[in-house]
């Protein structure tokens, strides 16, 4: 997905921010639609460094000027610290772009596959084994 | 002597008497006959016993960031690492729960993936008691493997009905 389909998927999204700890413990299919890739861009709000999945929350800014909020499951901490991604990697007030796909929900949650950051390097944020298509990068 | 150590003698003096078999076939009889009175099925367990003591595991080790700064999810009381153990507690016993007649789904894989569950409960449960938040992440992080592993195996699909 281009990025300019950002702007459609934020303003499409549903939901309002979610402040509370994150609390999932599931396979990919039963939370999250492999049909419904997505891109986001935002701003890293809160990075929650849990077991089962981190979560990274970012800041999206919508077409219309307003900001909504996204939560962001990544594959656990551990998973993470073997790609070399650590609770310090990306500081908050970072902007990322996140390849992932949406919560069948549709509400403002999303299964991150790759982060990208402001220098363009690409970290894989997913976690192996749970269902998710193309466990690693998804081809393009 | 007294009538219970009696019976208890005249017990094993029958089993001793058995052949391998026999005994087999006497445990057999006895899983079938004995106390157990399941109060639910496998989702049942990992819905109201399970979960909610994972989560409270999951819950109590790592770090919150934000522009405010970084919170660490540990207990800071005595009585916060006492409910953590609570749950881990519990972990470790829904590995033996989930082996009980009626629930197990087959035998080796099964087993051994349960008592992978309560080794991880009691590691988490040492953890807590030692008040070792570090300890207690990994152990954290060793429940969620052992969870992944059984439901790449056991879980089929994604509707729960589909599932033991």
């Amino acid at each position: 997905m281009s990025f300019k389909k950002i702007a459609t998927v934020a303003g499409l999204a549903l939901g309002s921010l979610v402040s509370a700890q994150s609390n999932a413990h599931h396979a990919f299919g039963a939370e999250f639609d492999a049909k419904a890739p997505l891109t986001l861009r935002g701003d890293v709000t809160r990075i929650e460094w849990v077991n089962p999945h981190a979560w990274f929350h970012i800041e999206v800014a919508k077409a219309d000027g307003t900001k909504e909020n996204w939560r962001i499951e990544g594959g656990t901490p551990n998973t993470l610290l073997r790609r070399g991604i650590n609770k310090r990697s990306i500081a908050v007030g970072t902007e990322i772009v996140v390849d992932g796909y949406w919560a069948k929900d549709r509400s403002n949650s999303a299964n991150g596959r790759n982060i990208t950051l402001a220098n363009g390097k690409k970290l894989f944020m997913g976690s192996s084994g749970t269902g998710a298509p193309e466990d690693g990068a998804d081809k393009k | 002597m007294p009538p219970s150590k009696l019976l208890a003698l005249s017990l094993l003096l029958t089993l001793a008497a058995c052949s391998p078999s026999e005994q087999a076939t006497q445990q057999v009889e006895q899983a079938e006959s004995n106390a157990f009175k399941l109060s639910g099925d496998v989702k049942h367990i990992m819905q109201w016993v399970l979960d909610p003591a994972a989560f409270g595991v999951w819950g109590s080790a790592g770090s919150i960031i934000t522009a405010a700064g970084t919170r660490e999810l540990a207990p800071t009381t005595d009585d916060g690492w006492q409910a953590v153990e609570h749950s881990a507690a519990v972990v470790a016993a829904s590995g033996n729960l989930l082996m009980m007649p009626g629930r197990a789904v087959d035998n080796e894989g099964w087993k051994n993936i349960a008592q992978g569950l309560v080794d991880a409960g009691l590691l988490a449960q040492a953890a807590a008691k030692n008040q070792d938040s570090d300890a207690l992440f990994d152990a954290g992080a060793q429940i969620y493997r052992v969870c992944k592993a059984c439901h790449s195996v056991y879980i089929r699909g994604d509707k729960a009905a589909d599932s033991p």
